[in-house]
């Protein structure tokens, strides 16, 4: 009926969880130059048992229900506070394991934080695989001047704007894209095959679009890797761009990133 | 050390805003459709993620060029505008109708009231 949901504006605070830690890794050290993600506050544990969460108090004005509903449409917003809940877990992943939260993850009160705590013991078990372990994410490009060279050869174009040429040209494209169409299923496939397997768990996400990248992406991948295998891991990796790079692909490595990828996305209750 | 692999590696001191635009669609990515999802007190309605995951999917992309040009990269989606698409919020109240999600004022029948009673 009406055109627009004017929010009621919310008093109070909420207690904002980033993710989760071992109580016994929750020491002030693991938080130590952390920025919260809403400016007025700090970063602080609430441990329960075996548990500690990262939270920081947040302010409902912002982060109510109504208000977050608002405010995940403004880029800015959304852009500055995912990049802060990031930066606060990339800072205690250095010395512990950790359950990252997706974001916006919010409780009304300390005591309710530990109740999550409590409730849900699939946490303890989570840290429990992931210690000793990293996210790391590569990604493949295809450089399609290259591989064109690459297919091509010396073959030099045919010259001219005869029929003859066109025709030629055309058939000659339609050929190089069937060839890359190829090339890419088999090469993300295979890439990601060899580099799961220097890794104890993997994951193929979708592509991003080449406007972010710069270049046409192939392979967008994430691999939980043990610490102590990391160097075999770039081996591995060093050994595919070897391969790889005369076809005109590029390989860029990133991370260590918390374990967004190898949490239970909903976990049973 | 002498590896070709590019690393982006750890970023220095992962201030805000000093990603690059790469960098900035690996974290959306990750913070907005990764990571555990345990019911927190505070409900984000599952429709608005759900949308804002998949436009950001298809989204976070436009970054690089964008800024080359000097416009922020959400500017000109409707979903993630500045301003609010009457059309789209007319959809997804409808959507939301439709499935029983939330009722016509975006209150979640029978959630919630009740630890503000008891709490």
């Amino acid at each position: 009926v009406s055109d627009a949901v004017t929010p009621r504006a919310e008093t109070g605070s909420g207690w904002y969880v980033y993710g989760v830690v071992p109580a016994a890794a929750a020491s002030d050290e693991l938080l130590t130059g952390t920025t919260a993600i809403d400016a007025s506050g700090a970063v602080a544990f609430v441990a329960d048992g075996e548990l500690a969460a990262i939270t920081s108090v947040v302010p409902l004005a912002e982060f109510g229900e109504a208000a977050i509903k608002q405010n995940l449409h403004d880029g800015v917003w959304l852009e500055q506070k995912v990049t802060g809940h990031e930066a606060v877990l990339e800072t205690a992943l250095a010395r512990a394991p950790l359950v990252p939260f997706r974001f916006g993850t919010i409780y009304r009160g300390e005591e309710q934080v530990r109740q999550m705590l409590r409730a849900n013991a699939y946490l303890s078990e989570t840290l429990q695989r992931l210690r000793g372990t990293v996210e790391l994410g590569v990604k493949a490009f295809l450089d399609p001047e290259e591989f064109e060279r690459g297919q091509l050869g010396d073959a030099s174009e045919e010259p001219g704007d005869s029929g003859r040429a066109y025709l030629l040209r055309k058939q000659r494209d339609r050929q190089l894209a069937e060839a890359r169409a190829a090339f890419t299923a088999v090469f993300a496939q295979e890439s990601h095959d060899r580099l799961a397997a220097a890794a104890e768990d993997a994951r193929a996400n979708p592509v991003q679009r080449p406007e972010v990248s710069g270049g046409e992406m192939i392979l967008n991948g994430a691999y939980l890797v043990r610490s102590d295998r990391e160097e075999a891991f770039r081996t591995a990796l060093a050994t595919l761009q070897s391969i790889n790079q005369p076809e005109g692909v590029r390989y860029e490595l990133t991370g260590p990133w918390p374990p967004y990828n190898f949490v239970d996305v909903e976990p049973e209750q | 050390m002498s590896t070709p692999i590019q690393s982006t590696g750890r970023l220095p001191q992962a201030g805000m805003g000093g990603r690059q635009p790469a960098q900035l669609a690996d974290v959306l990515e990750r913070v907005l459709d990764k990571g555990i999802v345990i019911a927190g007190d505070i409900q984000i309605n599952l429709l608005d993620i759900e949308l804002l995951t998949i436009r950001i999917r298809l989204l976070v992309a436009s970054a690089d060029k964008a800024r080359e040009m000097g416009i922020d990269w959400w500017e000109g989606d409707p979903f993630l505008g500045r301003g609010k698409s009457p059309a789209l919020e007319d959809r997804i109240k409808r959507l939301e109708a439709a499935t029983g999600l939330e009722d016509g004022d975006g209150n979640e029948p029978g959630r919630r009231e009740e630890s503000e009673k008891s709490g």
